[in-house]
């Protein structure tokens, strides 16, 4: 049984379909990430997935929650789905370690205590512990992508996603944040990434899905997708970004 | 939903409250009695029948014979200085209960009032500038302006013979306008009832008459048609008394006679000492009236601008239409709508106050519609989708996410409405409420000092808007700073 259950995923805004029909499934702990070329539908299809996107047809279910139906509580169930933004999307009233205290606080999962403990757990564990006090327009880019996943994680989820996270990083500070993802992979967290880092997918997924045009073109091991492409257009895609 | 209804109640509570609060402190001036007080509208600025005297007292022979009838037949009444249209208008739509304003018997008027017995015999006569030498006679007016006051026998006879003699009308809402507009010379004569002018030249020395009178009209006191009867009959037998007393006489005697009192010239430092109470009176009603409609426009803005960026599309609806209403209709005519139209269609008193904050308001809560739609969607969307995604309900996420940074947008434009609705508020002297513009013009009717008044009616106007202007632009350097 997948963690993350996609059927039969359609998306149109007005008349563009942007996602024309997608199966996949991720099991409990399985790193996917997601590649393509841009307007191939990877994002939209990744924001399906906590329904930050109304889908038009299919299902998607979560820990065995189906998302679209009007009887579960989106809510409840996004806080199980952690997401990083390619924007960060800190919130910039907030001091650092108000970011990543405040939902738990919010939602009645912590009180001040437990959250601040938390907080400061995890800026330790994405090496931000002196910037607890500081406001996120102090922060670099990649610190400030290091922050979003800590207040990702202070939820607690079983599942991140991420959505093209050093996509607006400047290339020095694509290493930390990779870094960090790479450690939350090898914890076993299951995660679905959409990215154009093809080093650190061959590296760290288990499996690598390659879109184009609204369509799951090819589903595979890093190893099949990347060493053996058997679909034309990944080929040509692979061959520009390689 | 729910939130919605109970804003809207609470809003509506509080409109009456407010306006309740200040009935109530308008009845208290009156004594407490059983019988009924009756409300009569007037003219601001139509000496000698009425007019504010130095200590801001309305006095004048209507005022007058008002008074005398009242006491000799034993009725309680209140005088509403509005304007003498808005008098009209008023009395037309029941928002008083008879209109007491040197106002001809016309057939056009006796179709909507019921009138008294004439208590004055008028007619209009033509007044040309003490220097004037070049107008002896009607023909001599060929190719000039004629200065009048719109809904005047003297506007209707001007008219009248406008073509004839070939010149231009130009109309003024306001006698001391009139006068002024004569006196400068933008217009070579005036055409008014006699008794006025007769009235303004013994006080001024300012104007002369070169033509006699005309055959004119009568005064009559005006009842709504087939309404307050009662009113009427009182007045009617007042009137005959006082003239067979000869106290009729006398009154008209005190304002027309040989030996009435002309006011004494005061210096322009006098003026000015004189004026700055009342105005700086007027000034704290116009500040009252802004910060009292201003708060009901920031409740209507928040409501009708978070149904504007909600989710619910028949609520964004509603909303539009609430801005697209109120901003698309002039100010003035909303106010006239509003407390001359609505209350002449549905039959019932509107209190001026309510009908001024009312108008305010929603003018005002429109804009305010706008500055915080505008301000919520300045937030990068990307703040409500971080929010979100981590469980947060879209009314938490609002509250604690969005609205926090969308204030320090909205601060400088809510600045800006506050200055806009201040100065607007002088717009609502046309219909009478008393604020710092009418009460200028209250003064100017009483002083005929265009010059000295408005100017001291715009500086105080410029300090306030100033100081404001300077806090603004303190309150954006602060939330730049964050």
């Amino acid at each position: 049984m997948g963690k993350i259950r996609v059927e039969g995923l359609k998306k149109s805004y007005g008349a563009n379909q942007v996602l024309k029909g997608i199966d996949m499934q991720v099991k409990q702990g399985e790193v996917v990430c997601v590649i393509g070329p841009s307007g191939s539908g990877k994002s939209t299809f990744l924001r399906c997935i906590n329904r930050l996107e109304d889908i038009t047809e299919g299902k998607v279910i979560v820990d065995d929650q189906d998302l679209n139906d009007p009887k579960t509580d989106i809510n409840k169930a996004r806080e199980n789905i952690g997401m990083v933004f390619q924007h960060f999307n800190l919130f910039p009233h907030f001091s650092v370690l108000k970011n990543i205290m405040f939902a738990p606080m919010e939602l009645g999962k912590m009180n001040a205590k437990e959250a601040r403990d938390t907080a400061m757990k995890l800026l330790a564990r994405v090496g931000l512990a002196d910037k607890a006090d500081a406001f996120p327009s102090q922060l670099s880019g990649g610190q400030k992508q290091r922050v979003a996943i800590a207040r990702a994680l202070a939820m607690n989820p079983d599942v991140m996603l991420f959505d093209e996270p050093t996509s607006a990083l400047d290339p020095e500070m694509v290493g930390e944040v990779l870094g960090v993802m790479k450690d939350l992979a090898r914890e076993g967290m299951t995660m679905m990434i959409v990215t154009h880092e093809m080093g650190f997918a061959r590296e760290v997924a288990d499996r690598v899905i390659f879109m184009d045009g609204g369509y799951i073109i090819e589903d595979g091991t890093p190893e099949d997708v990347f060493g053996n492409p058997k679909n034309e257009r990944t080929i040509s895609f692979l061959q520009k970004v390689l | 939903m729910k939130s919605i209804k109970l804003s809207l109640f609470s809003l509506t509570l509080l409109l009456l409250m407010v306006t309740g609060l200040s009935g109530l402190a308008g009845g208290a001036a009156a004594e407490p009695n059983s019988g009924k007080t009756y409300v009569i509208g007037t003219d601001i600025t139509f000496a000698p029948f009425e007019f504010q005297d130095v200590n801001g007292k309305y006095v004048g022979i209507d005022m007058d014979l008002m008074e005398a009838i009242a006491k000799d037949q034993n009725f309680k009444y209140e005088i509403k200085p509005l304007g003498f249209n808005a008098a009209v208008q008023a009395l037309e739509s029941n928002q008083v209960d008879g209109v007491i304003a040197g106002m001809s018997i016309t057939d056009e008027r006796k179709q909507k009032f019921d009138f008294s017995e004439p208590y004055f015999e008028s007619g209009v006569v033509m007044a040309v500038g003490i220097n004037n030498d070049t107008v002896k006679s009607y023909d001599d007016l060929k190719g000039k302006k004629v200065a009048v006051k719109t809904g005047t026998e003297g506007y209707t006879f001007a008219k009248s013979i406008a073509s004839k003699y070939g010149f231009t009308i130009v109309p003024f809402d306001d006698s001391s306008q009139m006068y002024e507009d004569v006196k400068t010379g933008n217009s070579v004569a005036c055409f008014e009832d006699y008794p006025v002018l007769r009235y303004v030249a013994n006080q001024s020395k300012d104007l002369k008459f070169v033509t006699p009178k005309e055959a004119g009209a009568s005064y009559g006191f005006a009842v709504g048609k087939g309404k307050n009867k009662e009113l009427l009959e009182k007045f009617n037998t007042g009137l005959a008394n006082l003239k067979a007393s000869g106290e009729y006489d006398r009154i008209k005697e005190k304002y027309l006679g040989e030996d009435a009192a002309v006011s004494v010239k005061q210096s322009r430092g006098e003026l000015i000492l004189g004026s700055i109470q009342p105005l700086l009176v007027g000034l704290g009603k116009t500040l009252l009236y802004t910060i009292v409609s201003l708060f009901f426009a920031f409740i209507l803005g928040l409501i009708f601008g978070f149904m504007k960026v909600g989710q619910n599309r028949f609520l964004r609806g509603v909303a539009t239409v609430f801005v697209d209403l109120f901003r698309g209709i002039p100010l003035i005519v909303l106010a006239l709508f509003i407390y001359f139209g609505i209350p002449q269609a549905l039959g019932f008193t509107m209190p001026l106050f309510l009908a001024a904050i009312l108008t305010l308001s929603l003018n005002a809560g429109a804009y305010v519609t706008e500055i915080i739609r505008g301000g919520i969607q300045s937030i990068d969307r990307g703040q409500m989708e971080a929010a979100r995604s981590l469980g947060l309900p879209y009314r938490k996420a609002m509250i604690k996410i969005i609205i926090p940074q969308a204030i320090r947008v909205m601060v400088p434009a809510f600045i800006n409405q506050l200055v806009i609705t201040l100065k607007d508020t002088s717009i609502l002297s046309a219909i009478g409420l008393v604020e710092l513009t009418q009460s200028g013009k209250i003064i100017i009717a009483r002083t005929y000092e265009s010059f000295t008044i408005w100017a001291e009616v715009a500086i105080m106007y410029l300090i306030v808007i100033t100081l404001l202007t300077k806090l603004s632009g303190y309150l954006e350097g602060r939330v730049r700073r964050g």
